[in-house]
């Protein structure tokens, strides 16, 4: 019996395990010596992990009387979280190296933030989404933190880990409340347990206040303000961390928490969704625009996608479950390749972060120019681009649920944000020369993401890439 | 082979188009000259040993939508095989020409780069007009038909520095658009009606059309006409028929080889093109066709009478084109689709030959091209004046009488008006085409007697200069010269020979078969097949219907309608003489006697005028209003204001929130909850 | 759900006694206490010192960690606590949990104890 259910979480198990054992046997033998080294074993660790999850059956196994669920839709978000964490543990490593931070408790770090999402993902249950959650949002403080020295990283720690305390709470109370009104914390148990027609005004509240613990990990607004402040004073690499894999961790948690618990009252929570998402992409297309920092920019674009991710929640249907895992596997495979981008700019080998130094990159690194084009199209949703088509089947699935309001406000503001991506485009191909142009970053790692990526926001639209499949199954397996 | 046939002139124009930087400008022009010999060497290939059933080549799919589906593919049959051949031996040999008429343009700077560009047109023009006529449904062929109007508009405006060669080229440009609607009408009406846009459907389903009412309009129309002219009407637009002509002759602003490529031989044909394509639905709309004689007949007509008083070479050149292009559409409005592309073969050859020849003498006087100034060019330049006699000869009709001997000209403009005669029983369009026969010969023979007889009345330095254009441009001029000698002779029993030699031509199920009194049993065996054969499209690439008769009458007509247009050329050559050799004061004293007629003529039937009065001007004044009120205050002005005034505003305001004061964050976060919680009352409130 | 509401009533009742205890004994300070502030009296305590700098001071970092580290392993007696009152009662799993926490725990402080967190200078 407990040993079926210690197979079931296996890949955690094992992720856990060799966190703790790497931690120690750095420690003991030459510990920063072996950061570098340490990165790579740990990315590798998660590909094989990837792979182990990609090659296991496909079927719906539950763990710990229901506290742990391995479905299909696990599975994806795992190999997602995954994948994308081992690229962008690469993608840092050689930043935070040359900068002298890399130490080898990040790769680390990451690992049990990493086992956390894992957890997150698969949870069914009050209690493991809230052990998930806090395992991934502790490491997270610390990792935001991670760059000891700057006033600016230890800030947005220290930001980062207060408000993150106090959704917490939120989402402990919304717990609680949901507890006391269904009398269970089982997923499955709150489901059978909720009346369909009118649910309690107690359980409602602990459902808003679930919901706003859940929208402040996904940065939706209002419960977003610790965003810009946290990816603009956060090391670069762990930015870049913080946009991809956390994201895809929380929606999918958010989207299991919705359907897996409150799946019957999906009227109810469908129009708080709907206004988070609509404050959410216009917040983002606007602050947007007034920004200097790319990095800030970066933090406004997530929270404007995590908007339009949220349309395909709102949706309530199996196709808006799909629609939203699509749209995160590309959101994130081109904030990568953005983010690789973002950590080869440097200006006399101090990097910088500036919009305005991105001017006439087209005379100096035109290869670059192009990728960049390619993935801020993609971002703004102009087809042919991937990121149209992710856009494009969010809004679809609000349509098919009639909420045609919320994809034509959607559309108004891609719109709206188009411009701010643009006018980086602009900057690349007709800002004048600045002084002092950007170095050439000698990176073929950096180089190769962003070309990757790139080719991929050209080159998915052909069934994405096999994605659209695994998508699918994903949904199907959480509404069936 | 149809492959390369139909990719290679795009590879030339791409290469030659957007790397000519990289290859040089001369290996550019040879590449699209090579392989454009090339597509025309395998296109007569094809041409002599294609069989006789329809070939489709499925090239990829283009769009599946619905039940809308179209194919990039290659329709060959006899049709295409034709257009195959005119339009690569034309483009091949103006390829060859342009080299010779390009190489020193004045309208050029010595440092400008202009020949690789024009050669890239010209093959991309090419292309576009493979496309067409290969295409195996409208969608294809309209990519096609739009494809050349793009060519035909760059090309036109090739010498963009000059703002009449600007005007025109958007006047060629929008005049197209009229016709090019009505084209597109067409096509939606038949996929309304018919559900599929392949040809194969649409030939099934006619007979159906016939008996179907469409309402267009405000008006119920019979499906089968309202669509025969509605693609009637693009094809008015593309071959200049009357009333969308008007931009025929403003094409000359092009370069000569252009006009000769597309302006005469190959893209104003596209119209006769898609009627004869489309003839198994021409021949259930009896209204559309009798539309189409009329019209065809009256351009005929008008074209002609203009051509007799233009001084520029190349207008009248032009009318004339326009001229014979209503000749093939009478033949094909009285449903002898053969005699149409018999006349539209032979015609590409004197009048590609009448072009470029005319660009020769062009070329020799130094890009004068009023005819008043030239004038004994005979002797300077012998070999071009011989090439523009034998066009002369072809398109006024030369030939023995009776006989099947003579220019191409003569074959098939008699093989028309003898159509004419036999499909509107000696009727209207008949009389008509004699007449614009006699002007025809009128026309031509003036321009022969201006420009290489009598006493040069040029300046004394242009003439003295003139001399003959090198061998590239010769070389061409002779070639097409044989086809205007010979195309008709050879190809007359093909187009316009008996009953079952033009049925074999053209892949038809012999008529005569059909015809044949049949016995009982075939009878009942047929009656068992009617429905399968429904299904079928019909055999061949044109259609007659077992009632059209025309092709087999005009054979009887009587010898007096045989000879009416070769006693309408004399006419017309002997006026020709009298006019500009024997009695020089003659025009001018009948220019001032008929001087209404003469300046109504001279103005072209006054169509320009009367079109500015009747849409330019008020499409101006329209498009002031949307210009300046609707996009520039409305549009803009509603833009600029969102986007000058309330997004920075509300930018401002919301960056303002983000103090960087962890306090004002957790305050926005529990507002944020305080929100949630009152939606959350109101929401159950509300139940 | 009136039972099981019903079950917290003593938890409801230990708040009522503990605010109204809070109450009470804030206005008694009101109201009983008899008020003569001079200068001394209302200056910040500081052990004998004269107040020689703002109350809010920076603190070494150290104590933070001090504290942290305390904290952790005064929670782990929580836990521990109830699991060895109830020891006899639990089967092998609830042991073995147990252990592996505390192996856990281990780790960790195996870790902080090598990097010299625990170390004052």
């Amino acid at each position: 019996m407990i040993y079926d259910d210690l197979n079931i979480i296996f890949p955690e198990i094992f992720l856990s395990v060799y966190a703790m054992v790497a931690l120690l046997g750095v420690v003991y033998t030459s510990k920063d010596e072996l950061a570098k080294r340490v990165t790579w074993v740990t990315a590798f660790i998660f590909i094989l992990v990837a792979f182990l999850i990609i090659f296991s059956e496909e079927k719906t196994e539950i763990a710990f009387g229901g506290m742990f669920i391995n479905d299909a839709f696990s599975r994806f978000s795992k190999i997602i979280i995954l994948l994308s964490a081992a690229v962008v543990l690469v993608m840092g490593q050689e930043y935070m190296s040359r900068r002298g931070f890399l130490r080898f408790e990040y790769p680390l770090i990451v690992t049990l933030s990493v086992v956390g999402m894992m957890v997150m993902v698969s949870a069914g249950d009050l209690m493991s989404l809230y052990m998930g959650l806090e395992l991934q949002s502790l490491a997270l403080y610390v990792i935001a933190a991670f760059k000891k020295d700057s006033v600016k990283s230890t800030e947005a720690g220290l930001k980062y880990f207060v408000l993150g305390a106090l959704s917490s709470g939120l989402l402990l109370y919304g717990s609680a409340l949901v507890y006391g009104y269904s009398g269970t914390t089982l997923f499955s148990g709150i489901l059978s347990n909720v009346s369909t027609d009118a649910p309690s005004l107690g359980l409602l509240f602990g459902l808003a206040l679930v919901i706003a613990g859940l929208a402040f990990k996904v940065s939706a607004v209002p419960f977003h303000m610790w965003t810009p402040d946290v990816y603009e004073g956060a090391p670069t690499p762990v930015t870049a961390f913080f946009a991809t894999v956390p994201k895809m961790a929380a929606i999918c948690l958010f989207i299991r928490v919705m359907y897996d618990a409150f799946g019957n009252i999906i009227n109810d929570w469908q129009q708080i969704i709907a206004l988070l998402s609509i404050l959410s992409m216009f917040l983002g297309a606007f602050a947007a625009i007034g920004q200097t920092d790319l990095k800030r920019l970066l933090a406004y674009s997530s929270i404007a996608h995590m908007g339009y991710a949220l349309i395909g929640l709102a949706a309530g249907t199996e196709f808006g479950v799909q629609s939203v895992l699509e749209y995160m596997t590309i959101y994130i495979t081109m904030n990568i390749g953005v983010f690789a981008i973002v950590m080869s700019m440097q200006q006399d080998g101090q990097s910088v972060t500036e919009i305005a130094s991105l001017k006439m990159i087209s005379e100096t690194d035109p290869g670059k120019a192009i990728a960049l084009v390619i993935l801020l199209f993609s971002l703004a949703g102009i087809p042919p681009m991937l990121g149209f088509f992710a856009k494009f089947e969010v809004l679809r699935a609000a349509i098919n649920a009639e909420l045609v309001y919320l994809a034509v406000l959607g559309v108004l503001a891609s719109v709206i944000g188009a411009f701010y991506y643009l006018r980086i485009v602009y900057f690349i191909y007709f800002g004048e020369m600045p002084e002092t142009p950007l170095d050439d970053a000698k990176s073929p790692i950096l180089r190769t993401i962003w070309t990757a990526s790139a080719a991929i926001m050209i080159f998915g639209i052909v069934s994405l890439l096999g994605v659209e499949q695994m998508a699918k199954a994903a949904a199907f397996s959480l509404l069936n | 082979m149809e492959q390369i046939i139909l990719f290679s002139p795009l590879i030339g124009a791409v290469i030659g188009g957007f790397f000519w930087k990289s290859i040089g400008e001369k290996a550019a022009i040879y590449l699209t000259i090579v392989l454009l010999f090339a597509s025309c060497f395998l296109s007569w290939i094809v041409f002599l040993s294609h069989g006789l059933a329809t070939e489709k080549i499925t090239l990829f799919r283009w769009i599946v939508s619905g039940n809308l589906s179209a194919d990039w593919s290659i329709r060959l049959d006899r049709l295409t095989s034709i257009m195959l051949v005119v339009v690569t031996s034309v483009s091949a040999l103006v390829h060859l020409y342009s080299v010779g008429y390009m190489a020193h343009d004045e309208n050029w700077q010595d440092d400008e780069r202009y020949k690789a560009r024009f050669f890239a047109y010209l093959s991309f023009f090419t292309f576009a007009m493979l496309m067409l006529v290969t295409s195996d449904n409208l969608v294809q062929m309209f990519f096609g038909w739009e494809g050349v109007g793009v060519a035909s508009y760059l090309l036109i405006g090739f010498y963009y520095k000059k703002q009449s060669a600007n005007a025109a080229a958007i006047k060629a440009f929008v005049v197209n658009r009229v016709g090019d609607f009505g084209f597109a009408l067409g096509i939606f009406a038949l996929f309304m009606v018919t559900g599929s846009i392949n040809f194969d459907d649409i030939f099934v389903a006619a007979p159906k059309l016939a008996e179907t009412t469409l309402t267009f309009l405000w008006t119920d129309w019979n499906a089968a006409n309202l669509i025969a002219i509605l693609l009637f009407i693009g094809a008015m637009g593309k071959s200049a028929q009357l009333f969308l002509h008007t931009w025929l002759p403003d094409a000359m602003e092009g370069p000569t080889p252009v006009s000769a490529l597309i302006h005469a031989a190959t893209m104003v044909t596209a119209g006769v093109f898609l009627v004869c394509r489309m003839s198994p639905l021409m021949e259930y709309a009896p209204a559309a066709l009798g539309f189409i004689t009329i019209i065809g007949a009256f351009t005929a007509f008008v074209a002609a009478t203009i051509g007799l008083v233009q001084n520029d070479i190349k207008r009248v050149i032009a009318y004339s084109t326009m001229s014979q292009l209503g000749y093939m559409f009478v033949a094909a409005g009285v449903g002898a689709y053969s005699v149409a592309m018999f006349h539209l073969f032979t015609h590409a050859f004197f009048k590609a030959m009448l072009f470029l020849g005319a660009g020769s003498v062009i070329h020799a006087m130094h890009h004068e091209q009023d005819m008043r100034n030239y004038g004994g060019l005979r002797k300077k330049i012998p070999y071009t004046f011989w090439a523009m006699m034998i066009g002369t000869l072809a398109i006024t009709g030369v030939g023995i009488p009776l006989t099947h001997v003579g220019f191409a000209g003569f074959l098939s403009k008699d093989a028309v008006i003898e159509s004419a005669w036999a499909g509107t029983n000696a009727g209207f369009a008949f009389w008509t085409l004699v007449i614009a026969a006699l002007f025809t010969s009128f026309y031509s023979w003036r321009l022969m007697l201006m420009t290489f007889f009598g006493q040069p009345k040029s300046d004394s330095h242009a003439y003295s200069h003139a001399k003959e254009s090198p061998m590239v441009m010769l070389i061409p001029l002779g070639l097409l010269g044989l086809g205007a000698i010979l195309s008709g002779m050879i190809w007359y029993s093909s187009f316009f020979g008996k009953d079952y030699q033009v049925a074999n031509f053209f892949g038809i199920e012999s008529e005569y078969q059909q015809t044949l009194p049949k016995t009982k049993e075939e009878n009942i065996v047929e009656k068992n097949n009617e429905k399968l054969e429904d299904a079928l499209p019909p055999q061949g690439a044109i259609y007659m219907s077992p009632e059209n008769h025309v092709l087999h009458d005009a054979h009887y007509a009587p010898i007096w309608v045989k000879i009416s247009p070769f006693i309408a050329m004399l006419l017309g050559l002997l006026m020709a003489l009298w006019f500009y050799v024997w009695d020089k004061k003659k025009p001018s004293e009948w220019a001032s006697t008929l001087d209404p007629l003469y300046r109504f003529l001279l103005n072209k039937w006054y169509f320009d005028e009367i079109y500015e009065i009747l849409f330019v001007s008020r499409a101006k004044v329209i498009g002031r209003i949307f210009w300046k009120k609707g996009d520039g205050g409305i549009i803009d002005g509603s833009i600029n204001g969102i986007a000058m005034s309330l997004v920075p505003l509300v930018t401002r305001i919301s960056t303002r929130f983000q103090s960087g004061y962890i306090f004002s964050y957790a305050l926005a976060m529990v507002l944020g909850i305080l929100l949630l919680l009152t939606w959350m009352i109101f929401a159950v409130g509300v139940k | 759900m009136d039972d099981l509401l019903l079950e917290y009533l003593p938890i409801l009742v230990f708040l009522g006694i503990a605010l109204g205890l809070g109450i009470i004994l804030l206005l008694a300070a009101a109201v009983i206490a008899i008020r003569n502030p001079d200068p001394e009296k209302v200056s910040a305590y500081e052990c004998g010192f004269n107040a020689f700098d703002d109350a809010r001071m920076k603190f070494d970092v150290r104590f933070y960690l001090v504290s942290i580290l305390f904290i952790i392993f005064d929670l782990e007696i929580a836990f521990l606590f109830p699991w060895a009152v109830a020891f006899q009662d639990i089967s092998m799993i609830g042991f073995w949990s147990m252990i592996v926490f505390l192996g856990v725990l281990t780790v960790g402080f195996a870790y902080e104890w090598k990097k010299g967190a625990l170390e004052w200078e």
